[in-house]
């Protein structure tokens, strides 16, 4: 059973993980796309994307995003853990990807991923869930559109209120 | 000597468990002697759709029943001391009553008296 | 006021739709405490000692009379019929029930109101100066930048799961009457010399374990970039503040740790990066926004009511009463009117719903529909022409309203304690009321003078004890009330931290303690000094012989 949500335009849907999460201890297969945890990639990862395979990296909640920004271009997911859920650094972490780096690649939100937080997840550059909380693509997206309206920008480039008032 | 309190999850009212039931008022409330049945009835009493954070108080031996012993807990049990017409102190009953003369529950040197208000 | 228009309403509509479904999914138990309590607490809605407390949203103090009996309403409806004005200009329901705060939500809702943001690890309630567009003192309309704020800081995307609690306060005018120095962000509207608009922006302030007066980070912020720089400081704060212990997590815990300096340049070189038009908002919507303040419609009237001053001369209590409370305006022949919460002997900050209705009534007729709720507890009918003082007077008297004590020894803060608060260690509103009765007699009370006296029942600070002239810190000692006193705090332009008196007292002998400190400060002061300036001059010695001679 597929465990990965993926937005894809205005929909979500089920998609399939290509991606093997290497653990610091364990090798790096061979081939196929693998998501590094930071430290390695900063060691490893320049030989694989070398080699022309898809990489991401792992991003812990006080790993700063900044030190992926040279290699930014040729990475393809940034999986951001959600250890607790109540610790909103990956949002900060998604949002500067997106917003300031450009990120074009995949943004992942992994570990303690809860519906009620869908709208958050999206709203700062999210395209990619795992849900630990059992939630299909329906209600994910049910949960993120709960406003119609917001009052900010974000990565999302949904207009904000003001910019709806007068245009 | 303990027992077993918690909130209501669909009110917040303050409820003691009793031998598989949550009651209102403390004179209900089930009394463990040992260390094993205080905690059977938490594990018994993990209901996360009826109540809230269950926890253990230690009990005292009052004149006349029993009363909590920690301050607060008798607070939990009465209601609002600048209130005395809200909470459950407001039903009155023995058991309410045991809880307002109990030992030690003017708390500091001398007698703390409640104020009267006029109204 | 600010008012709604289809967004805010849809707005408002969606965040209460969304709480509906997350009850629910609570109720049914998909959903469990655990990852539920962040989304009440979200909304509002705490678990205290005896049932759930809703703290509903008052924007930087601001209330209507439609808004008022509102409250009044919910407060028959779905409580015990009264509710608690809080030190961050809120009100409290304090007998609530879980199951009935969706229809509370849209109740509120029909009157444009919520309660969003007032508890939680997110940024709070946007806190302002009750006197807001009544006082001459005010460079600007500080609700103009809170209301700002208060939009901007709706369901943050990024800032809504901070290390802790945000809160943020504006003030406009010399006199502080938001405490702003104790925030974790502190806006102090000034205009440069060359006239232009800005912010001194203060930060790391505030009080609980480890009070700060919180210092200033920025000295001239122009007002067009606040948005993007409140973003800077919360991307640091959000990146950096410790989420290891919940008592390390304020904002001024990391601005310590760092130092003013350090902290302002992270802040500094994050705004610098921050695409600033795309935060900062354009002039149309400043605009729009400052329209909704504009000068209300006062009438041409002469600065003196012969009126009022021969109300005054004929009754000794309506001259007290306007001694008291009862302050200038900036238009001629009107006047700011305090309405005191601290009749001795209550709750201190607790109205009726009855109450409500009257004051409701007396915005709605006297007060061009506005009525305000300062920090302090108490309310106030900015607009009042002085020809209308009397009748106002003789409406609260007959509500139980008139007591003529605002800023005086019985003008007390008290948090709701151990009554009522899970996360207290001792009650407060008994000592309030002790010390209040003590005091009780008006020329006792007018005879000392401005005197802030501010009770916590817990370390978290909520009654604001660390900034009291005379603090007051309720403590768990073995199982029993005690209470620290501390001098010579001040929540004001002047801000400080108390300092601590001498060891704890027991609940009864507290207001005897307050009554010696007060016959220190009348024998010893001198030309006109208030106790806190008697107490400047003098320091602690004298006050704390006083209290601690006879513990031989």
């Amino acid at each position: 059973m597929p465990k990965l949500i993926k937005l894809v335009g205005q929909t979500a849907e089920w998609a399939d993980d290509s991606y093997l999460l290497v653990a610091d201890e364990d090798p790096i297969p061979g081939q196929g796309d693998v998501v590094l945890p930071l430290a390695r990639f900063q060691a490893e990862g320049g030989a694989l994307l070398d080699e022309g395979r898809s990489v991401g990296v792992f991003l812990q909640a006080d790993q700063a995003v900044e030190d992926l920004a040279y290699d930014l271009p040729r990475l393809s997911l940034v999986a951001v853990n959600f250890a607790k859920f109540r610790d909103g650094r990956g949002f900060t972490s998604a949002r500067l990807l997106r917003e300031r780096f450009g990120f074009g690649g995949e943004i992942r939100a992994v570990g303690e991923v809860l519906r009620e937080q869908a709208s958050f997840f999206v709203r700062c550059g999210f395209d990619a869930f795992e849900p630990s909380d059992g939630s299909t693509p329906q209600e994910w997206l049910a949960a993120a559109h709960r406003f119609r309206h917001v009052y900010q920008r974000a990565a999302d480039n949904r207009p904000p209120a003001y910019v709806e008032r007068n245009g | 000597m303990k027992a077993l309190t918690a909130n209501r999850l669909l009110d917040g009212e303050v409820v003691f468990w009793n031998a598989g039931d949550w009651k209102t008022r403390f004179g209900e409330a089930q009394l463990f002697e040992g260390e094993e049945a205080a905690q059977a009835a938490v594990a018994e009493a993990n209901q996360p759709t009826v109540i809230v954070e269950p926890y253990l108080i230690d009990v005292a031996a009052e004149e006349g029943g029993f009363a909590p012993v920690a301050f607060r807990e008798r607070i939990r049990a009465l209601g609002p001391q600048n209130h005395p017409q809200h909470g459950k102190q407001a039903e009155g009953g023995h058991d309410i009553e045991v809880i307002q003369h109990a030992h030690g529950v003017a708390r500091s040197a001398g007698r703390h008296n409640l104020i009267k208000l006029k109204k | 006021m600010y008012r709604y228009d289809a967004i805010d309403k849809a707005f408002v509509a969606d965040r209460t739709a969304e709480f509906a479904g997350q009850v629910a999914r609570r109720l049914s138990g998909e959903i469990t405490e655990d990852q539920f309590k962040p989304l009440r607490l979200m909304n509002g809605l705490y678990l205290q000692l005896h049932a759930y407390m809703l703290r509903v949203a008052v924007p930087y103090g601001t209330l209507s009379p439609v808004q008022l009996r509102q409250l009044a309403s919910i407060a028959r409806t779905y409580d015990k019929g009264y509710g608690h004005f809080t030190t961050r200009q809120n009100i409290q329901f304090h007998w609530i029930k879980l199951a009935d705060t969706p229809a509370i939500l849209n109740e509120l809702a029909e009157v444009e109101m919520h309660a969003l943001q007032t508890s939680g690890n997110c940024i709070r309630n946007i806190t302002s100066d009750p006197r807001a567009g009544a006082t001459a003192e005010e460079v600007d309309d500080p609700r103009v930048w809170s209301e700002v704020i208060r939009q901007w800081s709706a369901i943050h995307p990024e800032f809504s799961f901070l290390p802790r609690k945000f809160k943020i306060a504006v003030t406009a005018a010399p006199k502080d009457r938001t405490a702003a120095k104790l925030h974790d962000i502190g806006l102090i509207l000034r205009r440069a010399r060359d006239g232009s608009l800005g912010f001194e922006v203060i930060a790391g302030g505030g009080m609980g374990r480890t009070p700060y007066v919180g210092p200033t980070i920025r000295q001239h912020l122009p007002v067009g970039s606040l948005l993007s720089y409140l973003e800077a400081i919360l991307r640091v704060y959000n990146r950096h503040g410790r989420r290891d212990n919940i008592y390390k997590a304020r904002i001024k815990i990391l601005v310590a740790q760092l130092g003013a300096e350090e902290f302002a340049r992270q802040v500094e070189a994050e705004w610098e990066q921050i695409d600033q038009p795309s935060v900062d908002l354009p002039d149309t919507e400043l605009a729009r926004v400052r329209g909704f303040f504009d000068t209300p419609a006062f009438v041409s009237l002469p600065p003196k009511s012969e009126a009022f001053e021969a109300a005054k001369a004929a009754d000794p209590a309506l001259a007290r009463f306007a001694r008291n409370n009862v302050h200038p305006h900036k238009q001629p022949g009107y006047a700011i009117v305090d309405i005191s919460l601290k009749a001795p002997g209550e709750t201190p900050g607790d109205a009726t719903a009855e109450q409500m209705d009257v004051v409701a009534d007396l915005g709605e007729r006297y007060s061009l529909g506005e009525i305000r709720v300062t920090h302090e507890q108490n309310l106030v009918l900015p607009h009042v022409r002085l020809d209308d003082v009397a009748a106002v007077f003789a409406a609260l008297k007959a509500a139980g309203l008139a007591t003529a004590n605002i800023n005086l020894v019985s003008d007390i803060i008290a948090c709701p304690g151990l009554d009522y608060c899970a996360l207290a260690n001792a009650r407060a509103i008994p000592i309030a009321q002790d010390i209040a009765l003590k005091f009780a007699e008006p020329e006792k009370a007018e005879l000392i003078g401005e005197l802030k006296i501010k009770i916590s029942g817990c370390i978290n600070a909520c009654g604001h004890h660390h900034v009291g002239h005379i603090g007051i810190l309720g403590v768990d000692k073995k199982g029993e009330e005690f209470y620290q006193l501390t001098l010579g705090g001040s929540a004001a332009e002047d801000a400080e931290v108390g300092k601590i008196l001498g060891p704890g007292l027991p609940a009864n002998k507290v207001a005897d303690a307050v009554d010696q400190l007060v016959d220190v400060y009348l024998r010893e002061r001198k030309d006109g000094e208030r106790f806190l300036d008697t107490y400047r001059r003098t320091g602690l010695t004298p006050f704390k012989e006083a209290v601690y001679a006879e513990a031989h």
